[in-house]
């Protein structure tokens, strides 16, 4: 039997917060099992000093999956990102194979090697403020993101970061 | 000898003059004053892109040496600048980072731009073209004719980037500025009009020529992966680092193999006119401009510096205005790889600026940083910076490696000028 909408919309939400705790914990693979082979990411922001959407990141699922494996080979900022992800709607297809969310994000970064770890490691600040705007190709028990549009409002990243937010 | 003890670490360096310098350049109170009066103050500032203000009344603001300025397109469609301060109560005219004055705002008409505190008006020239209430206020002791806007010189060049001097004495134009440190890309960059598709900016708190001093120099390659994998060859170590007059370098070209880095293309496919595909050419202007171009996308580093221990850095991505959609993903995708905020090596860079920042902050031991690298004027030659600390010396008569004294020449660049002219009399 089909799964209900409502039931389609707690699993979205599920796989939305799961994929919060796999970012949060640089469990890379995992996020990536939980994307479809055509997935495609992008972080976004619409910058007034130009007048223009910017995007600043992104790829297709080979790209980031390539990215990704390559962290440890880079010198990277280490301070731990913690994703705040506020689920705020779910639309599912009529035909029940796609739907798309729409959830709040806030991430947060504690400092540990950024600055002068011994005056501010522990330190915790706001990184960035924006939204997952998310597609899902749904196939029978099979939930899996399609495209993930992280839509910022933050725009000044000073340090950036090497990993996906 | 192997660690140092307090004496040894502050002793002076066995070096020649010029091969290190003091770190309080970078830390100083009175030291940064005296950059952003005879310096920021003085100089032509690359401030935006044309393609920013597209259209007639458009317009942008931005701050050299803590000065406010705004540039607009006049109806004539020519670029002006114009401090952003109202003649009547000093207040910022304009608070937006960019619009469009086709429109009226609240407290103004439209094609004008108006202070909202009290509704001074201006054209697009500068000109006082309103004074609310003004003969009930002023009878006939006060009008429009003597309270225009304070006009900066600006100049539109180098691929219509928009130059601005709050020097209204500079006497020179931005060609001549750049003592021919530009011409390496004029050709690629002036065949047709280019178009900004990147825009983010980072402040970080190190001093602004920590980030200039890393854009001159690239034996830092040993922080970035990708360079290493991608670059190190022989004709990456044959590229040469060339000095100009006023503090300028350029760093010339080789073939980048892109797709060394795993997940990466090669950039063939798509570069500028006149340039070969996947090369890369790099010029560092002073005091603090840095233009980039990998293959199919052109980086603009501009700065503002905020402090001695703080710069707001804008990232700008560019291509050409003719670009297909197609073509213009990818230069923004080769761009955010490496140069975007979450790319490969703008996070390294800016890691590493922000470390020496910490080290080097306002009030700590000075110390002695080395710029001693000497190969040939290569790319790991650290003639870049020495040859930027020689203008730098000179313009603010202080000598770099003990900046409480005053600036003597720099003995290598006497003789590499010398050079430079015997064998241009050659040809």
């Amino acid at each position: 039997m089909a799964a209900s909408n409502n039931e389609i919309q707690q699993k979205i939400r599920e796989l939305i917060y799961n994929t919060c705790i796999h970012l949060d914990d640089y469990q890379w693979e995992d996020w990536h099992d939980n994307c479809a082979s055509n997935f495609n990411y992008a972080i976004k922001a619409y910058s007034p000093e130009v007048q223009a959407d910017i995007k600043y990141h992104g790829g297709d699922k080979e790209y980031m999956e390539s990215i990704t494996k390559l962290l440890n080979k880079h010198n990277s900022d280490q301070s731990p990102l913690r994703r705040h992800c506020t689920v705020y709607r779910v639309d599912v297809a009529k035909d029940g194979k796609s739907a798309t969310a729409i959830s709040s994000l806030v991430v947060h970064q504690t400092q540990l090697d950024g600055v002068n770890s011994h005056v501010d490691a522990g330190t915790t600040s706001v990184f960035l403020v924006g939204r997952y705007n998310d597609k899902f190709v749904i196939d029978g028990d099979s939930i899996k993101f399609e495209d993930r549009e992280v839509r910022l409002d933050t725009r000044r990243l000073d340090k950036g970061t090497h990993w996906p937010i | 000898m192997s660690s140092r003890n307090h004496t040894q670490w502050n002793a002076t360096p066995d070096l020649q003059r010029g091969e290190w310098v003091d770190s309080r350049i970078y830390s100083d109170e009175q030291i940064f004053e005296d950059e952003l009066n005879k310096i920021w103050k003085k100089t032509w500032i690359p401030v935006c892109h044309e393609s920013e203000l597209k259209e007639a009344y458009s317009f942008r603001t931005m701050t050299i040496a803590r000065e406010p300025v705004i540039v607009v397109r006049g109806k004539d469609m020519v670029v002006r600048a114009f401090l952003n301060v109202c003649p009547h109560r000093g207040n910022m005219i304009e608070r937006r980072p960019s619009g469009n004055y086709k429109k009226g705002t609240p407290s103004g008409t439209p094609k004008t731009m108006t202070c909202m505190f009290h509704a001074w008006s201006f054209d697009m020239k500068g000109k006082c073209v309103n004074i609310s209430r003004k003969e009930a206020g002023y009878q006939d002791r006060l009008n429009e004719s003597q309270v225009g806007l304070r006009e900066l010189k600006c100049e539109v060049y180098f691929g219509g980037f928009v130059w601005v001097s709050l020097n209204d004495d500079i006497g020179v134009t931005v060609a001549e500025f750049a003592k021919g440190s530009l011409d390496v890309l004029l050709p690629s960059l002036s065949e047709e009009p280019l178009e900004v598709f990147h825009y983010h900016k980072a402040i970080i708190p190190c001093n602004y020529k920590l980030w200039h001093d890393t854009n001159c120099e690239f034996y830092h390659d040993y922080l970035h992966y990708h360079n290493r994998i991608t670059g190190f060859n022989d004709a990456y170590f044959a590229r040469k680092n060339n000095g100009f007059d006023g503090g300028h370098i350029n760093v010339g070209s080789f073939e980048v193999q892109y797709e060394n880095y795993e997940g990466s293309h090669g950039r063939e496919e798509l570069s500028f006119p006149h340039l070969p595909p996947n090369h890369w050419y790099m010029i560092d202007m002073f005091p603090g401009v840095n233009f980039n171009l990998r293959g199919s996308a052109l980086r603009c580093d501009l700065m503002t510096p905020l402090g001695p221990n703080s710069v707001m850095i804008e990232f700008r991505g560019l291509g050409l205005a003719s670009d297909s959609k197609k073509d213009r993903q990818t230069r923004i995708d080769h761009h955010n790889s490496i140069w975007g905020p979450f790319g490969r090596n703008l996070h390294e860079d800016l890691l590493a600026v922000t470390g020496q920042g910490a080290s080097m902050h306002p009030l700590a031991e000075s110390r002695k940083i080395l710029h001693g690298r000497h190969e040939n004027e290569t790319i790991h030659d650290e003639n870049g910076m020495r040859h930027y600390y020689e203008e730098w010396g000179k313009l603010l008569d202080r000598n770099p490696s003990d900046p409480m004294q005053k600036f003597k020449p720099y003995p290598e660049f006497k003789e590499q000028v010398a050079q430079r002219e015997a064998a241009a009399a050659v040809e």
